[in-house]
């Protein structure tokens, strides 16, 4: 098992879906929500996911598909 | 003697001991440096400041370490130009410019951040440096860490600016060029740094680090005579640096070292890469990531790490934002060059053609003290300007010539 901490930010069509639902099911992962925050426009949710590194980046993929952006936690470090 | 407490969560508020660590573990917030000001209060005064060298170590008491500083022990403490003639071609009455373009060694405001993180490296006892950079970072960590005499790995965008290159390769780092976006060298790092135990400066030492940006605040305080000034015009890219002005700000007014705090921060951004300034515009409580694309390398970063951080800070002092074109890049460096003598990079430019567009839309008053920061050195970035400054005239050596070709 591995485990990937993540930011996720929903556009607003998004916000109602059950996104992060449907992946972990599909990809067999365990989401661990820390933290989330939903306004009108966009959404923001940061958690944890466990399963297996392919799974995980498969289950990044499905979430980049449905035009869900996804981050390492702490942003980009480029500097 | 030191007069850090410890860290904390800047979400939830939890604490941390002093320790290579960067997020929090139940929220995944980001850590923050926490200090005893009571304690601070007692000792540091603007006499003891001012009788110290002229280096960012003069403010020690408000930096991350436990021990003495071991690096860049001759960086920070930068002019504070009044800029006349600057003043004269945006009609402004008191226009300063905090140069940064010549901070030692490495000609960039990561100059200072670098000399914490490396000295707190070392005070954990690491032997490996690294970072991920668009490259003033990289410049800053080679040179620095090639002085401390520690190992160094440096991870840069393939794509970047020869002067960038030259600056990081010529203090013999191991400089890792990653074919690929600056959200490509991003992940690639953030993996590397849970895999090797290396002081990666702007991931697991990033509490200490960021405290650095402070000294820049610091210095402008104290270089108008223990006052803040009206506004102060900030270049972000991750958005540390303008969150860190603020915050030490705000701590020298807590210790007593200024008597009033009504800066208003106003945030600079590229159109091509301008998530803080667009979040801001739009009222927005998050930051949507974006896909960099402008000749401002240096502040391309499409998903800023303190971005959120940045926002609260224009929204707390009542500034605001804006971005400008690739063009009006160039031209607030070709500005900045011909009236003040300074050449700085597109970060710079930036700032300045921001300032110059907060000034004309009348959002910042034209009778009130201005700051620009002018944070890197026009020299690392010649291929954003090389085909826009006109061509040297070149004549036969001889006086005929010489009248003929150059129209006096
Ligand atoms: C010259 C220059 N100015 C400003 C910044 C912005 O700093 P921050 O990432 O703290 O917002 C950078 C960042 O790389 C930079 O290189
Ligand atoms: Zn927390």
């Amino acid at each position: 098992m591995a485990k990937k901490m993540v930011h996720l930010v929903f556009p607003q069509r998004l916000i109602k879906k059950p996104v992060i639902y449907t992946m972990a099911k599909k990809y067999n992962v365990i989401p661990n929500i820390r933290r989330a925050n939903i306004t009108e426009t966009v959404g923001e949710v940061t958690l944890e996911l466990s399963g297996t590194k392919e799974n995980l980046e498969k289950g990044r993929k499905y979430l980049e598909r449905q035009d869900v952006k996804v981050e390492p936690i702490i942003g980009d470090i480029v500097e | 003697m030191s007069y850090v407490k410890g860290l904390k969560c800047r979400e939830c508020g939890r604490e941390y001991p002093k320790e290579p660590l960067y997020v929090c573990e139940y929220c995944f917030g980001p850590l923050e440096a926490v200090y005893d000001y009571e304690r601070i209060k007692k000792k540091l005064t603007k006499e003891l400041i001012e009788s110290r060298p002229e280096n960012l170590w003069r403010y020690k008491e408000l930096l991350p370490l436990d021990g003495e500083q071991t690096c860049g022990l001759n960086s920070g403490f930068t002019p504070l130009i009044r800029a006349r003639n600057l003043e004269k071609a945006l009609g402004v009455k008191e226009l300063y410019i905090k140069d940064d373009s010549v901070c030692h060694p490495t000609l960039s405001f990561k100059d200072r951040v670098v000399s914490v993180a490396l000295s707190k490296a070392k005070e954990f006892g690491f032997n490996t440096v690294a970072c991920a950079s668009t490259g003033n970072l990289a410049n800053s960590v080679a040179a620095q860490a090639a002085v401390a005499g520690l190992k160094r790995y440096i991870f840069i965008p393939a794509n970047l600016e020869l002067g960038k290159v030259v600056g990081a390769l010529i203090y013999n780092p191991i400089l890792v060029a990653v074919e690929g976006n600056y959200d490509q060298v991003n992940r690639l790092c953030s993996e590397i740094a849970t895999i090797y135990k290396w002081a990666f400066v702007n991931i697991n030492i990033r509490p200490y680090y960021a405290e650095g940006s402070k000294t820049y605040g610091y210095e402008i305080a104290e270089q108008l005579g223990w006052k803040a000034p009206k506004h102060i015009i900030v270049p972000c890219a991750g958005g540390s640096l303008i969150t860190k002005i603020w915050k030490g700000l705000k701590e020298f007014k807590a210790l007593g070292l200024i008597d009033r705090l009504q800066t208003k921060i106003y945030a600079a951004q590229a159109t091509g890469c301008s998530p803080i300034v667009t979040a801001i515009k739009e009222n927005a409580e998050i930051i949507k990531p974006v896909k960099p694309n402008t000749i401002a390398k240096s502040l391309a970063i499409g998903n800023p790490a303190d971005g959120v951080y940045a926002l609260a800070t224009v929204k707390e002092t009542g500034g605001w934002a804006e971005d400008v074109s690739d063009d009006e890049i160039v031209e607030a460096i070709k500005l900045l060059a011909v009236t003040e003598g300074i050449f700085t990079e597109t970060a710079g430019g930036v700032t300045l053609g921001v300032a110059k567009k907060l000034i004309e839309q009348g959002r910042i008053p034209k009778d009130e003290s201005i700051v620009v920061s002018i944070t890197g050195n026009g020299l690392k970035t010649q291929e954003a300007v090389v085909e826009k400054i006109g061509k040297p005239i070149k004549i036969k050596p001889n006086i005929a010539h010489f009248e003929e070709s150059v129209k006096i």
